[in-house]
């Protein structure tokens, strides 16, 4: 047997230990410290500090500390009282895939968790430009001129467009008109935000009403969701007119993945469009983090709230990054500020833009026109087991008018396993995301099936190849031959390597150059690609948006007519009757 | 986090400080509104308050009163008293930080709360400075009726380069039931949802949790004098080269000091700025530049650094101002020196066309920097009028990058 210690156990099983690990001073040094500031010790300093009138009577209740071990135990024992069920709420938020690249490199690297703030632009080049990749993300996507570098979730998001137009359209009006089939915690957020400043918010809860509200002089402002919550994709370009004639603004939350494929908002003339970027490789978390964007039309960008990146040029002449218009900011302002925000989600932003990076314009598109396959399939099925879907166009989210049996289908789903959402108490949705599997889809389909021999009959896939029928998606997207989503070449704007530098020092830290590689290992000797690593890209100064607006319009000639929403069916056919 | 502020309940929804600081006011206001007081709409703020709080107090329709700060960077009690009865009919909130954003732990915070008490008002607490309090005092017990707490300042949660953050929000009894609501997600109150999430930043809420579990009170309490022993410290070891802007009567910091600045423009053309470029040379990220004070530094060291790290950027601070005397006694021209320079890339220091009047060592800080961290950026000094001027967010595209 060992010498049994002369330290009591307490000691040695150490509860206090993370305490020395998480303060850097230690009692030596202490001493040391209140020798240079002339106290006797650290109750003294501390009393002479803290006036005695406001000290605490008591002190914490909490209980005593305990080693990082035995807390993670008790988190986990916590964690474990979840139920974990396949989503598919949707309302924002969409299973979505962490590449692993992303995950060892940026989520779990200090050196991008723990950045501060980047004031201090030359010593923080490196996630300036991830936060410009975001930037150039939102833009090209959005089809706007300018984004920001992410705002706190969808809903302020849409709430600070509310402010952003108030501050900047002709009409005055103190109206803004809601469609009915936003998000609807987009829409709490937005009557929250609208009363203390004397705004009406005027909710539109079908088309008519819709169409009455746009008619009216009392709005500064409208806005929409694109797809809508329920799922519905709107032609919006008539409305976007509309509203212009009445000098009030066009608001879009619009969902980037579904962007890929949809014709940008910035091609229908909106003024300002917001959404999150969650389902670009974060996960849903409980609701977050993730980070929102906010992308406007020029005329908007020096009233545009939040942080900004911009290029400008250093001492030397080359280009450089560096938070943008600062002056707009709170700290300057004061209650004259554009907004409050401050602190954003700069590394949700980090690792959206990063996924873009990540899986590149074409990758983008596949999984969306995955998603959207499966969607297709699922309305499919769905229709056939004899259920009637509220739109006939979708991207990821279809709902099911099922009146009085909505209630025992989310409870049959929930017996599977499976969260489906109710609305309106006869209304049952689902969205599909980047995680949907075959299986899902065969899932979604046995809590509908009223049988078992139903269910069967759709897994084999026969009889669901009828062209004619499986027209009813005629407004989704066809890919092959259409426009492609970048409006420039997004496979150098999304990965410029222009500054390369990560935050720490060397490439073996560049975690975009690490992940960059990964994603295109297997085309290095692509002429773009290594036109993006060529070492410092000349700025030309005095043309800033030359690349941009010249590019736009090119690409403007590739969308097709109607809306740029083509038929889909052929892939839902080959699917059903493999 | 009730325990920590002394205060009844806790709404977790604000994603960020900001939101946390609407939430507040809304609370407030809501109050004022269920007593039939809605008239009651002033918002007093002391001059050295953060920007955010004049923000957010527009944002929920506020009337924004600022209140002086006498010499010492104090509130000015004469003139908060005078608003006070002034506006007293109308009077909502008073929005304070304390400590205050000046470092100092002002004495007659208890009298200030009770004062706006008495003229119906209710006392907002900002928390960006709990970093000073927890455990040591409670905002609930001397006064507050709202603080918003940043846990990615005070409670561990990392700063991701800006966010994710959380800003809860916690109240005194009687404004609970004004807490942010969620219908959506199911939470009932009378004041709306502040936030997309019910929970809001949900998923980084453990990282919080982990930090008050490890620590228990006394840790948290030993963080929190540990945070003003070493701000005090670089305080004191900084006194001869750069004066402390505020202390309180005894000399002392609260968990921040202020280091003056501003006496080098008229001998050296040298601002704060420029040492904050300066410091990257010696391997630090700057501390706060030119807030609330105009060309000053404000150092907020935190519990977390080393007495090694701590004396590095003494050192560092000391062997700047050297340099500063080298401008002012003539050795190096106003407009041509390691300060104006900074940061130093590596093309320009290893450039054979060296032409400034400082050796390429002194460049690199090599000698005045024996532990050898330079930072060596990728750019050199940032031209922000010009990025401002011709406005450009976006990459460089590629058509641009050809030659």
């Amino acid at each position: 047997m060992l010498m049994p210690s002369v330290k009591p156990l307490g000691e040695l099983e150490n509860a206090s230990e993370f305490i020395a690990r998480h303060i850097g001073i230690s009692e030596a040094d202490e001493t040391h410290m209140l020798s240079v500031i002339g106290e006797a010790s650290r109750r003294a300093l501390i009393d002479s500090i803290v006036p005695r009138s406001i000290a605490r009577s008591a002190g914490m209740q909490l209980p005593p500390a305990t080693t990082e071990a035995a807390a993670l135990a008790e988190l986990k024992a916590i964690a474990q009282k979840n139920k974990l069920y396949r989503n598919f709420i949707g309302q924002g938020y969409y299973g979505t895939h962490t590449p692993g690249v992303i995950l060892r490199n940026i989520l779990e690297n200090p050196a991008w968790y723990t950045a501060y703030t980047p004031y201090q632009a030359e010593i923080s080049q490196g996630r300036m430009e991830a936060l410009v990749n975001f930037q150039t993300m939102v833009t090209d996507l959005t089809g706007m001129a300018i984004a920001n570098a992410s705002m706190l979730d969808e809903a302020t998001a849409a709430a600070e467009a509310m402010t952003l137009a108030k501050r900047s359209v002709k009409a005055k009006g103190n109206t803004i008109v809601v469609g009915g089939d936003c998000h609807p915690q987009t829409i709490e957020v937005i009557q929250t935000r609208a009363k203390p400043l004397g705004l009406t918010v005027k909710l539109a809860n079908s088309a008519a009403e819709w169409a009455e509200a746009l008619q009216g002089d009392d709005y500064f402002a409208v806005l929409a969701q694109y797809p809508s919550t329920s799922g519905r994709i709107d032609d919006l370009r008539a409305d976007v007119q509309t509203v212009h004639a009445k000098q009030a603004a066009f608001i879009v939350a619009a969902d980037l993945l579904a962007l890929t494929l949809l014709v940008p908002p910035g091609e229908f003339d909106a003024d300002i469009v917001v959404g999150t970027t969650q389902r670009f490789g974060m996960p849903m978390g409980a609701g977050g983090p993730h980070a929102a964007y906010m992308a406007c039309r020029d005329e908007y960008k020096r009233s545009l709230p939040g942080r900004l990146v911009g290029v400008s040029v250093d001492a030397h002449g080359n280009p450089a990054y560096r938070l943008a218009l600062q002056t707009r900011e709170q700290h300057i302002r004061r209650e004259k500020a554009t907004s409050n925000i401050c602190t954003a989600q700069v590394l949700p932003a980090v690792v959206a833009s990063m996924y873009a990076v990540y899986h590149g314009p074409q990758g983008l598109k596949r999984i969306a026109q995955r998603v959207a396959s499966y969607t297709a399939v699922l309305a499919r099925g769905l229709q056939q087991l004899g259920w009637t879907l509220t739109s006939d166009s979708a991207f990821d989210t279809l709902t099911v008018k099922a009146g009085d049996q909505a209630t025992a289908i989310m409870a049959k789903a929930l017996s599977k396993g499976a969260n489906l959402r109710l609305s309106w108490g006869e209304y049952v949705s689902m969205s599909l995301d980047e995680t949907t599997t075959r299986e899902d889809i065969a899932l979604l389909w046995s809590v509908f099936a009223k049988d078992a021999q139903a269910l069967q009959h759709l897994r084999k896939g026969r009889g669901a190849a009828d062209p004619g029928r499986a027209a009813t998606h005629q407004r989704l997207y066809d890919a092959p031959g259409v426009r492609q989503p970048p409006q420039r070449d997004r496979h150098a704007a999304l990965h410029p390597q222009s500054v390369r530098q990560g935050p720490g020092a060397g490439p073996q830290h560049d975690s975009a150059g690490i992940v960059h590689h990964e994603a295109q290992r297997h085309q290095r000797d692509d002429p773009h690609h290594l036109a993006g690593i060529r070492g410092r890209a000349p700025l030309r100064p005095g043309r800033p948006a030359a690349g941009l607006q010249g590019t736009g319009r090119a690409a403007a000639g590739l969308v097709v007519p109607g809306h740029g929403l083509r038929r889909h069916q052929p892939a839902a056919q080959r699917w059903l009757s493999r | 986090m009730c325990q920590a502020t002394g205060y009844a309940g806790i709404s977790l929804q604000p994603n960020a400080g900001s939101q946390g600081e609407y939430a507040g006011l809304l609370a407030i206001q809501a109050f004022h509104a269920s007593r039939g007081e809605s008239h009651r709409n002033i918002c007093l703020i002391p001059s050295s308050a953060h920007g955010t709080n004049p923000a957010s107090a527009q944002m929920v329709g506020m009337t924004v009163v600022v209140t002086k700060c006498d010499d010492n960077g104090n509130v000015d009690m004469v003139d908060l008293k005078a608003k006070c009865e002034q506006h007293s009919a109308n009077l909502a909130a008073v929005m304070i930080t304390y400590p205050s954003t000046h470092g100092v732990f002002e004495t007659t915070v208890k009298e200030l709360c009770a004062l706006v008490h008495q003229h119906g008002g209710r006392v907002y607490v900002d928390g960006a400075n709990m970093n000073a309090l927890v455990g040591v005092a409670a905002p609930g017990e001397f006064g507050g009726d709202v603080s918003h707490l940043n846990l990615h300042k005070t409670f561990c949660i990392p700063h991701g380069g800006g966010g994710p953050g959380v800003g809860p929000v916690c109240v005194v009894e009687d404004l609970v039931p004004f807490l942010p609501g969620h219908a959506t997600g199911g939470v009932k109150s009378g004041v709306g949802a502040v936030s997309a999430a019910p929970l809001g930043n949900a998923a980084v809420l453990p990282i919080s949790w982990m930090y008050i579990r490890m620590m228990g009170a006394d840790g948290l309490k030993h963080a929190t004098e540990a945070a003003i022993l070493s701000a005090n410290y670089i305080s004191k070891r900084l006194a001869d080269h750069y004066p402390t802007l505020y202390a309180s009567a005894n000399g002392h910091v609260a968990h921040e000091c202020i280091l003056d600045l501003r006496g080098f423009k008229e001998t050296s053309g040298v601002m704060a700025e420029d040492v904050a470029k300066r410091l990257m040379d010696y391997g630090f990220h700057a501390p706060t530049l030119s807030f609330p004070v105009a060309n000053t530094l404000m150092v907020e060291p935190t519990e977390s650094e080393t007495l090694e790290e701590l004396d590095r950027f003494i050192d560092a601070m000391i062997a700047i101002r050297d340099e500063i005397r080298q401008i002012e006694n003539g050795t190096w021209p106003q407009d041509d020196n390691p300060l104006k320079n900074a940061p130093h890339t590596a093309a320009t220091v290893l450039s054979s066309a060296w032409q400034h009047p400082y050796s390429r060592e002194v460049a690199a800080a090599a000698a005045s920097n024996p532990v050898n961290t330079k930072y060596w950026p990728s750019v050199g000094r940032v031209d922000n009028v010009y990025g401002d001027r011709n406005l450009f967010c976006s990459c460089v595209p590629v058509s641009e990058l050809a030659d």
